[in-house]
């Protein structure tokens, strides 16, 4: 069976007679990815996200960096960076800190525990598409990997007037950089509603259940879906 | 060459978010059937919204530069540091890989964005058709790489943590920060609101 894809860069109809199982496509015009397969199963995401969380964790329990100058130790945070922001009145930048290196990192990885666990075992979690939605959408803001070369900047410029020494955070921030990166790598733009379809429960138990006040049938504006990439 | 037909054309809409390729049924808005994300054929006032933000980060790319990010306090001396100066006392310090990175990631990469998204969004408002392919490369290379300027406001935030120590030295944040950040943050939201497809329909148009 042939289907249909439109470019979400430059709006060109590709006609695709069959898609290979593991293959990445690219838009022939603009050499956009249309559709990729992710090597990783389902089990890889959650094992990543689980390790995610822990280093997670790690990095914001110990310091970060510390610095000794005089015999006395001063240590930080990433929350105690985002708190120096603050306690100097800008609190916008305290927030914009704590968003893209804390809370945005976190919420994505929380997401995908909450949402893949349950698909693993074959139900729908509450709201598991508008979670979907937002995991796409919080993307570009996750900066963990952004962060951790900010620390290394940071410790770079002190060390040349005082004695500074990288903390257990600053290599767990590392090593959750590339948890995340995998984790992004694994999950291509399509792969979650491909997981939706292929792990949720069975059709018929959803349309009774979840699908009957907002299905397309009901309002007369909603359109017709005629392609999946993974159909 | 073949004739390439547009989804526009044939009446299909692609899903922002879950990327569906969707039968569009009027102009209205509506849901997409896998995501409910809302559709639309092309993102509503996508070249305005864009290019407000990119005009008003082009406007704070001067205080940011210009004014200094922080201060220094010292037993004996007291220092004012902008985004450049900063660069440079990492290359006096002999950290040259850091400092290049710095350079590429709080000089280069900002005024890279403004400069990109201005000429891309100029040339759309003038229905400019040629280089097409170029302009969309450069446009996703901006959005690759526009993250990094968040660099030195991370190292900022943790220099201002650290040096807390009132009796040798302290560091305080100046209000070039806050125009700094507010650089990355709206040439961010500038890529994120720029609609791609605008940059081929002229060309579909010709």
């Amino acid at each position: 069976m042939s289907s249909v894809i439109v470019c979400h860069a430059c709006d060109l109809a590709h006609r695709l007679d069959s898609l290979p199982a593991k293959a990445r496509v690219r838009c022939v015009r603009c050499r956009a990815e249309l559709y990729r397969t992710n090597d990783g199963s389902i089990d890889t995401v959650i094992a990543l996200a689980a390790t995610a969380l822990v280093l997670f964790v790690v990095a914001n329990v110990y310091p970060l960096v510390a610095l000794t100058v005089n015999g006395s130790t001063r240590m930080t945070t990433l929350i105690g960076a985002a708190e120096a922001f603050y306690e100097q009145g800008y609190g916008a930048l305290a927030i914009l800190v704590a968003f893209t290196a804390l809370v945005v990192p976190l919420t994505q990885i929380l997401t995908f525990l909450y949402v893949l666990v349950p698909l693993r075992l074959g139900y729908a979690a509450p709201g598991q598409k508008v979670l979907f939605r937002i995991l796409t959408a919080l993307r570009p803001w996750s900066m963990a990997e952004v962060f951790t070369l900010g620390a290394v900047v940071a410790l770079v410029k002190l060390s040349a007037q005082a004695e500074v020494s990288p903390g257990v955070s600053l290599i767990a921030y590392g090593l959750l950089m590339i948890a995340i990166a995998a984790l992004i790598n694994a999950t291509p733009g399509e792969q979650y509603w491909r997981w939706i379809s292929t792990h949720g429960p069975a059709p018929r138990a959803s349309a009774t259940r979840r699908s009957a006040p907002r299905g397309p049938a009901t309002h007369g504006a909603a359109p017709r879906r005629v392609a999946e990439g993974s159909e | 060459m073949t004739r390439l037909v547009t989804g526009r054309s044939l009446g299909l809409i692609v899903c922002m978010r879950c990327r569906a390729t969707v039968r569009a049924i009027g102009e209205g808005q509506s849901a997409c059937p896998r995501c409910e994300a809302p559709l639309f054929a092309r993102r509503p006032r996508s070249l305005s919204t864009s290019a407000a933000l990119v005009i008003t980060a082009a406007v704070l790319y001067i205080p940011a530069n210009f004014l200094p990010v922080m201060h220094t306090h010292e037993i004996f001396s007291e220092d004012d540091d902008t985004i450049m100066s900063g660069v440079i006392s990492l290359a006096h310090q002999g950290s040259w890989p850091i400092a290049l990175l710095v350079f590429f990631a709080s000089i280069v990469v900002p005024l890279l964005k403004l400069v990109a998204l201005g000429e891309i969004l100029f040339a759309i408002s003038r229905g400019r058709v040629r280089h097409t392919a170029q302009r969309s490369r450069l446009f996703r290379m901006v959005e690759f790489v526009g993250r990094w300027s968040m660099l030195d406001v991370f190292a900022l935030s943790l220099l201002a943590s650290l040096v807390q120590i009132p009796s040798l030295a302290t560091v305080q944040i100046r209000p070039g920060a806050f125009a700094f950040a507010g650089v990355v943050v709206l040439t961010l939201l500038a890529a994120q609101t720029f609609d791609e497809r605008l940059l081929w329909d002229a060309e579909a148009r010709d």
